[in-house]
């Protein structure tokens, strides 16, 4: 999920003059069709252990935006011991004011949700199991219990267990046919309605994951993702015929049907999700990609007004496939499909499933704002951190969203600047990878990486820390074990696991593997602790060494020897062994490494010149240090960066005043 | 109004700000200083931050958005908002234009170099009726804010509605316009409000506006055009002055940004005091040419006494 847009259009607002409204010109095309059907698309040998094979048959109700379906899970059990309770996550019971997510949304404010918004009941949307058969034990619709497993919230219905008379043994099937029928929301938290735009993501009964020897199944937080196992999905959707459909999944077939409505079959196969669009809106944009494991079809699902967007996410979306290809690894999948939610949807947007990914962009969005590049490459990275190595979004969202934020960071870079990948003007920019230094050190300090998501002290938290510090966490790492190696061992994490679900240990066990360093005592600090590392020049200064004989009854010489003070402080509690460059006024200089395990450390240099500045950190190349601004110290100041902030204030203030005279 | 007369207002008004260009040049300088001492303390808390460290050369080279950002976000900013500062700072010239219109008025009235005494006696003779002025336009603003209130619903109602994100963007655009237009309005309304008071000694506001309204409906066309014209000017070299600011200057050239911006502002000031001009010497073209006024004949008022005396 994308989180930074908050930043984004900080930065576009302060820029939005330089750049007029745009206008749309791309003609709809007449078959309204999002994806040709895909004849070459059979069964392959598998990429991952199938634990479970959905099918579902669903038709949406466009004039009551609600969905009625039916569901047949097959569930392997493949947990190594009989299994007789069975809890399934039902996440649409979510949208509900008495919810655990709705509460926890009330206590701080989420993605466009505001603590002190009013209900409304546009928002309110549920999922009803309305008949649950298990073949051989029958009718269990009475069976079924809601669970609440993190916080006994009783009104929160998002997860439901069903027990079978027996249990099922290890290795053997189990078949679970369902009737569901889902009340989709006004477009809120990635999914639902606006107009006659849908986007359908966590949409049916989902079975929970044996995971570390126990089922997994966490309720729906404000401030947390998912968490599924792999297998097939075979979904057939029924909508009406004027309606373009994208889904997270190859299309087999699409018939119209006699009463307006037409009916596609999908077909996906090693996912653990399965999402779906449907819009009358879209304007489809196909392109293709070609990379180590194959072709890709390029889907993009561009709504009304936004199709200036378009060539820029396609861009962005080939630049980062190529990326992740030569990086971390091949993408094993024959398509993806990149959806941008129409105005007023925005809350749909920057999501990742399987395959299919959700965008974001405007009207009037600036080139200089790489806001839907970013997205994009955000959003398609998921396909490997979660689609592919598939980690525990609810327990371990760093391993994600952070490991994510710092790939964005390197190949956001890589394709369109260091210095300018996220803000590009004449006379402004901005990057990615100082970007999530930002938002770490904005909040530092309240919780470590590893903790639950929906744990976090505040949303700001989660989002901080998870991705931010996660991201910066990494992009500091990379310093201290080579950016080669840091590449390396993803490419070894991603090889390991992928189709599978490692967990947090499993990620920096393959750290160490690849740079072949024992990196505790970092990832004691970084990853677990909440230690603040930050350092600071104390002291840098030149005193004569005979100062007791006065100026004036010196003679000039060249002589004069001066000893110079450096004091270097280590501010925060974070241990990070720094280096220091100390350059004197004759352009001599002086390097130190310093283990920063004491409070100080005092270097003394008697040399005939005096000392000009000292900088911790030269290349600043610790990202973590909370601080730059107090890394160096130099002796004569520069006061063109005061003059210049000083400049753009006195004007800002001085317009003020002006319109204040105007209007009196 | 003499058609004849029409085309001098504008040049003619452009002549008096040149001729009387001290009173731009102060109006400069006390806007330069009041937003000067409006920065300082954030401009005291920032040095220590930024003179001594070679992470503020981010700023210099460019403009690195992050740098900004990391200052702002760090526990003990410097970068601590001056909004609150900033604005009494601006209250503050706001009052003193309000006191130095009389003055500014007067000199384009009557178009005779005062005296410094004179100039602050007709300040002080008006300041008074303008504040009670000035009330009359806090209430002008109710309706325009009612319609702006009006226009927020609709504009939600299109933007959810609408499956192109332009409906609305239109409707915003259209209404921006209309408010825009009704502000010029009410700004030229009480412009010449204030002038009657300056040229006819108008004691009473509410009969000076009554009169200005009367001015206002049988010669809109003229005046509003006699005031757009200038503002277009305005607008123009300020985005001029911006454009070049922005895609021209070396990031390096602090002074020649800080004399660009203060170049900007110069006319921005010069274009308001064309406009002021104008309408004065528009007010006396009209009352030399003897035309009648529509609804409201003059009561015989005596001469401004401050000028008066000074011209005399």
């Amino acid at each position: 999920m994308f989180r930074g847009w908050s930043t984004v259009l900080f930065a576009g607002a302060l820029l939005l003059f330089a750049r007029g409204m745009v206008s749309e010109s791309a003609p709809k095309p007449p078959n309204a069709q999002a994806l040709t059907p895909a004849p070459s698309a059979t069964l392959n040998a598998p990429l991952s252990t199938r634990v479970v094979a959905y099918t579902i048959d669903a038709k949406l109700n466009t004039n009551s935006h609600s969905i009625d379906a039916t569901e047949t899970l097959v569930y392997k059990n493949l947990t190594g011991q009989p299994q007789q309770s069975f809890p399934f996550h039902l996440y649409l019971n979510a949208f509900q004011p008495q919810s655990t997510l709705m509460t926890e949304v009330r206590m701080g404010g989420v993605r466009g949700v505001g603590s002190d918004s009013s209900w409304n009941e546009k928002n309110r949307s549920s999922i009803t199991v309305a008949k649950l058969e298990v073949d051989g034990a029958g009718d269990l619709t009475d069976k079924m219990q809601f669970i609440q497993p993190d916080d006994h919230n009783t009104n929160d219905h998002t997860v439901f267990q069903v027990t079978l008379p027996k249990p099922v043994a290890p290795g053997a099937s189990v078949e679970f046919h369902m009737t569901f029928h889902d009340e989709l929301p006004e477009v809120l938290y990635r999914t639902g309605y606006k107009r006659d735009f849908y986007m359908i993501g966590q949409w049916f009964p989902k079975v929970g994951v044996w995971w570390k020897n126990a089922w997994n199944c966490h309720q729906f937080h404000a401030d947390s993702e998912f968490f599924a196992d792999f297998g097939t999905f075979d979904v057939n959707l029924t909508v009406p015929q004027d309606e373009t459909l994208g889904a997270a999944g190859d299309l087999l077939s699409s018939v119209n049907n006699p009463d307006g409505t037409k009916t596609a079959k999908f077909h996906s196969e090693d996912v653990h999700d399965f999402s779906w669009t449907a819009s009358p809106d879209y304007t489809v944009v196909e392109d293709s990609w070609t990379g180590s494991a194959g072709p890709v079809k390029i889907h993009v699902l561009m709504s009304p007004g936004n199709m200036k967007s378009a060539p820029r996410y396609v861009q962005a979306l080939k630049g980062t496939l190529a990326w992740y290809d030569r990086n971390i690894g091949p993408y094993p999948y024959d398509r993806v499909t990149v959806i941008d939610p129409p105005h007023g949807a925005e809350n749909a947007g920057g999501m990742e499933y399987p395959t299919l990914i959700t965008a974001g962009t405007t009207w009037y969005m600036p080139k200089g704002v790489l806001a839907p590049e970013d997205v994009v490459n955000h959003e398609f990275g998921h396909q490997y951190w979660y689609g592919m190595v598939a980690t525990n979004e609810f327990e371990e969202a760093w391993l994600d969203e952070g490991i994510n934020s710092y790939v964005e960071a390197k190949s956001m870079a890589a394709i369109y600047g260091e210095n300018t990948s996220i803000i590009n003007f004449p006379f402004a920019t901005a990057s990615e990878a100082q970007l999530l230094r930002i938002e770490y050190i904005s909040l530092p300090d309240t919780d470590p990486i590893t903790r639950f998501s929906w744990k976090f002290i505040s949303d700001n938290a989660y989002g901080g820390v998870t991705y931010g510090k996660t991201g910066t966490v990494l992009l500091t790492l990379e310093k201290v074990i080579g950016e080669k190696t840091m590449l390396a061992a993803l490419h070894e994490y991603f090889l390991r696991y992928r189709f599978k679900h490692p967990t947090g240990e499993d990620f920096l066990r393959t750290i160490e593997d690849v740079s072949h360093q024992d990196l505790k005592w970092y990832f004691d600090q970084a990853v677990y602790g909440t230690n603040i590392l930050d350092y600071d020049i104390w002291d840098a200064h030149s005193d004569r060494l005979n100062w007791w004989e006065k100026e004036a009854s010196r003679k000039k010489t060249n002589d004069e020897i001066y000893r110079t003070y450096v004091t270097v402080h280590r501010k925060g509690d974070f241990v990070f062994p720094v280096d220091l460059l100390v350059k004197f006024e004759d352009g001599s200089t002086a390097t130190e490494h310093w283990d920063g395990r004491d409070r100080w450390v005092r270097y003394t240099y008697d040399r005939k010149t005096k000392v000009a500045s000292a900088q911790i950190d030269p290349g600043n190349q610790v990202l973590l240090d909370r601080n730059f601004f107090n890394n160096s110290y130099v002796v004569d100041g520069d006061n063109r960066p005061v003059h210049k902030l000083e400049n753009m204030w006195v004007f800002a203030s001085e317009w003020i005043s002006q319109f204040l005279a105007w209007v009196s | 109004m003499p058609s004849a007369a029409r085309p001098k207002t504008f040049a003619g008004g452009a002549g008096l700000v040149w001729r009387w260009q001290r009173i731009l040049c102060w109006i400069f300088i006390v806007n330069l200083v009041l937003a000067h001492f409006a920065v300082r303390g954030l401009v005291d808390r920032v040095t220590p931050a930024l003179a001594h460290s070679l992470a503020s050369q981010r700023l210099v080279s460019g403009f690195d958005l992050n740098a900004i950002m990391e200052l702002s976000v760090q526990p003990d900013s410097p970068l601590e908002a001056p909004g609150p500062v900033v604005f009494h700072y601006s209250v503050i010239f706001a009052i003193f234009m309000i006191f130095s219109t009389g003055g500014i008025l007067a000199t384009y009235v009557f178009d005779t170099k005062p005296t410094t005494t004179a100039f602050f006696e007709a300040c002080g003779h008006h300041f008074w009726r303008f504040i009670r002025l000035l009330v009359y336009m806090a209430l002008s603003f109710i309706p325009i804010g009612i319609l702006v209130a009006i226009c927020s619903p609709i504009y939600n109602s299109i933007d959810a509605k609408s499956n192109s994100p332009y409906s609305a963007a239109y409707f915003s655009g259209a209404a921006s316009l209309i408010v825009l237009l009704l502000l010029i309005v009410l700004r030229l309304w009480f412009d010449m409000a204030q002038i009657i008071a300056v040229a006819d000694d108008e004691t009473r506001m509410h009969r000076a506006l009554r009169r200005a309204a009367s001015l206002l409906r049988h010669n809109f066309g003229s005046l509003l055009w006699l005031y757009l014209r200038i503002s277009l000017l305005a607008w123009i070299f300020c985005g001029l002055g911006l454009y070049l600011w922005v895609y021209h200057l070396s990031p390096f050239s602090t002074t020649i940004a800080f004399l660009l911006t203060q170049l900007v502002l110069i006319f921005w000031i010069a274009t308001r005091l064309w406009q002021r001009a104008s309408e004065a010497l528009w007010y006396r073209q009209y009352q030399a040419a003897g035309v009648p006024e529509p609804t409201y004949s003059p009561s015989p008022t005596p001469a401004p006494v401050p000028y008066s005396t000074a011209m005399n």
